[in-house]
């Protein structure tokens, strides 16, 4: 500890924020190249579901990670992991391997910061039907240990020895946004040095029903934005970002692929489940994110519900005005609930690197209530030097995180 | 760089309704049990019934403790201000009477209701609503650390000036779930947890909640927030606490040095001990190797209360009560120990100028933060 500078613990905003590793996988790719790949050739994940079958639920659309998971730990190690965690260490692992490529990064004083809204509730279900439905006694309670939300944050320190501490949060859909400003702060206020700072979530039964009984769920692929948009498709996934103080990841040498330029937090305090109508909380967190500038591109949360894809063009015409080109990745790769602010992130600094806006699929016609520039069916070539990347959640948890681009 | 000042505390505890009740519960000593549920906390003395019945266990465990921190400082934050919440392992029996109306109706026939109320951040929203709170809402699950965690974050915000005020602390529910795997795991004490003690055999699952008021000033406050430090025991398990105590002493020191104050300034620690073998065992090697032969009075108080997010909570309120009044509480569950210490064993006066707590989760987590009497 010889040396280091421990003072100044108020998160100081003129400290730039480098993101120098990005990690995703979600029904669409299982890791960065394979998921823009799919985005460039307007290529939705998006089909019937698979994960438990013999139950029925009323609609039948899932965007599922298919096959066997390609793990980079022993089967061993990985046999005391839920799904959710599995996914968020190997979205970590790639991050991770990107921003080692020149210089190793400092594990001993990073951070994992993460957001997930089920964490390994899918085990949790399988435990209970197990001991309580079937009435074993002798269901292995060790199955539920991944159950707390800090499943994914425990998992990605013990298997890449971070040693700078470890934070989830469960705030919903809002999650993985929350996490990623949150490892900001903890930059800003050096608390640490390095934060590995994401999302996962992997289907399980209670969100796949719960969506469903609030008839937020559409029977078909969703359609944000559109006339037609009956509800969200539920998805899984996971994505991390490696990010570091400018300075530090310039002084190692690190290649830096975009800059973390603002975050806004806020709740719209209206509703459990609902958006406020006019979007306000959604209108103050970009407010904050943008503080006082302006935006190239915006990728919305976009669920394809009708509350959230009206009450969001509200909040952006309020914040930003109707000019701004706007589009929804859910369309893609469905709603990843606690990992979307993760999984949308990665897309939104992939978009500002290729300078390539991806689309809204199926976005026929608009509807009445949507009356922005929206990106539809291919992706648009733009010059963009930011772009603005929005996430919220039950509860009215909203986040809003800016990007820019490095030249 | 001024400090953060806890402006209003709310309670709802084990045998504790309330701050006054929870002052005679800390200086009683004693043990709540195992589990150390809430049993006389009428929800109704604090929420609109209409509102209420949206609730589950867990929100209005926090909707109150917001109710009574609100009505304990005797301020109106305003609107711009933020919510961070800790609770461990969230709403369980929430999810449990899901999957049970799920299984007897069928996926498509469950309730919408306790669908809403399944999720972490469900306490946190609900305040929100309550009392109209525009600013950042989250809440931290990272097992027995979540609760300082959330104070961190909360902090950090009002610091930084995104809020004007936050309200902060954490929630539990002793859910028949989380008490069998907890059970089933050999996590448990089977009669009461003992700190620090040598024949320690488990904690104890604690129930209930503890919001504080953050504010940059206040003209009454109890104590000052000045300084927080994380780390993580490498050597740790995705699920157990590990052996190398280092973690946790680095932890120490930088929440020592965030506040900007050296070593000899802290007059006592507020262990994170809950009873646990494996995680007293190396929170008591740090406190020896980070301040050796001069080691302050050590309080551990989740004997009292019990462990997790509401015990956290409760635990970092001991601390600032005991700022407030100049006086050590006992370690309740303590007889004899092994350590290069004894904890504080009885009520005693004592001057705190800085007090330092921990927490020390499972999985190698660690937060600890420094409480001080002065604002500067």
């Amino acid at each position: 500890m010889g040396g280091f500078i421990w003072l100044m613990r108020k998160p100081d905003p003129n400290i730039r924020i480098a993101v120098t590793g990005v990690g995703i996988i979600c029904s669409i790719g299982r890791n960065k190249d394979e998921v823009w790949r799919s985005i460039r050739e307007s290529r939705a994940g998006i089909s019937k579901l698979t994960r438990f079958p013999g139950e029925t639920f009323p609609t039948d659309m899932a965007a599922e990670v298919a096959g066997e998971l390609q793990l980079p730990i022993s089967r061993r190690e990985a046999k005391r992991m839920s799904r959710t965690d599995l996914l968020a260490v190997i979205a970590a692992k790639e991050a991770i391997d990107q921003a080692n490529e020149h210089s190793p990064l400092r594990l001993e004083r990073a951070v994992v910061s993460t957001g997930t809204s089920t964490g390994g509730l899918l085990e949790g279900e399988d435990y209970y039907f197990r001991r309580v439905v079937r009435g074993r006694d002798r269901a292995p309670a060790s199955r539920v240990l991944q159950q707390p939300t800090s499943g994914p944050s425990d998992a990605i320190a013990r298997v890449f020895r971070v040693g700078g501490g470890v934070i989830s949060n469960a705030t919903a859909c809002a999650s993985a946004g929350a996490a990623i400003g949150m490892a900001v702060d903890y930059l800003r206020s050096r608390h640490a040095d390095v934060a590995i700072a994401g999302g996962s979530d992997a289907l399980c039964r209670l969100t796949y029903s719960g969506f469903n009984v609030l008839q937020a769920v559409d029977p078909a692929p969703c359609a944000p934005f559109s006339a037609e948009r009956k509800g969200i498709t539920l998805g899984e996934g996971a994505a991390y970002l490696v990010v570091e103080r400018w300075n530090d990841a310039v002084a190692r040498g690190a290649t830096i692929l975009a800059e973390i330029a603002g975050y806004g937090a806020s709740c719209d305090a209206h509703h459990p489940t609902a958006p406020h109508d006019e979007g306000r909380g959604a209108e103050a967190a970009m407010r904050v994110a943008l503080d006082g500038g302006d935006v190239d591109y915006i990728n919305a949360h976009g669920t394809g519900t009708l509350l959230n894809d009206s009450a969001e063009t509200k909040a952006i015409v309020a914040a930003v005005g109707s000019g701004t080109p706007v589009s929804s990745s859910k369309s893609y790769f469905g709603h990843t609930l606690g990992a979307s602010g993760a999984v949308e992130a990665a897309i939104t600094v992939m978009s500002l690197i290729h300078q390539l806006a991806p689309p809204t699929l199926r976005l026929d016609v608009a509807a009445s209530d949507c009356t922005l520039d929206y990106i539809a069916h291919t992706p648009r070539p733009m010059a963009m030097n930011s772009a603005l990347s929005n996430t919220f959640g039950f509860g009215g948890a909203n986040v809003s995180l800016l990007f820019r681009r490095v030249v | 760089m001024s400090r953060i000042a806890i402006s209003g505390i709310g309670i709802i505890a084990p045998d504790a309704i309330g701050l006054d009740a929870f002052r005679a519960l800390l200086a009683s000593g004693r043990t709540a049990g195992s589990p150390a549920m809430v049993r006389d906390f009428k929800a109704r003395d604090f929420i609109n019934p209409m509102k209420m019945r949206r609730m589950n266990n867990l929100s209005r465990f926090g909707v109150a403790a917001a109710k009574l921190a609100l009505a304990d400082a005797g301020v109106d934050p305003g609107r711009n201000t933020g919510v961070a919440l800790g609770t461990a392992f969230g709403p369980v029996q929430t999810s449990v009477d899901y999957m049970r109306e799920y299984v007897e109706k069928g996926a498509a026939l469950a309730p919408p209701q306790l669908f809403a109320e399944s999720v972490a951040n469900a306490p946190g929203s609900h305040i929100a609503i309550e009392s109209d709170f525009r600013g950042f809402n989250v809440t931290i699950t990272q097992r027995e650390s979540s609760a300082l965690a959330a104070a961190m974050y909360a902090a950090a915000q009002v610091m930084k000036g995104s809020v004007d005020a936050a309200l902060t602390g954490g929630v539990e529910e002793a859910s028949e779930m989380t008490l069998s795997v907890l059970e089933r795991l050999g996590a448990l004490s089977r009669t009461a947890a003992r700190p620090f003690d040598a024949k320690r055999d488990g904690m104890s699952l604690g129930e209930g909640g503890a919001v504080l008021l953050l504010q940059p000033r206040a003209a009454k406050s109890y104590a000052f927030i000045s300084g927080f430090g994380m780390a993580r025991d490498t050597t740790a398990s995705i699920s157990d606490w590990g052996d190398d105590h280092g973690a946790i002493v680095t932890a120490m020191r930088a929440a020592i040095d965030d506040a900007e104050i050296a070593l000899s300034d802290v007059d006592a620690i507020y262990a994170s001990a809950n009873g646990s073998v494996r995680g007293d065992a190396v929170e008591g090697r740090a406190i020896e190797e980070l301040f050796g032969d001069r080691i302050p009075p050590v309080v551990a108080t989740k004997g009292i209360f019990g462990e997790y997010a509401a015990g956290g909570a409760l635990q970092f309120v001991a601390a600032t009560l005991a700022v407030d009044e100049q006086s050590l509480h006992a370690t309740a569950g303590f007889e004899s120990g092994t350590f290069g210490f004894t904890p504080n064993r009885e009520r005693r006066e004592c001057r705190l100028r800085h007090v330092l707590v921990n927490s020390v989760s499972a999985g190698g987590g660690v937060v600890c933060a420094v409480l001080s009497k002065e604002a500067t």
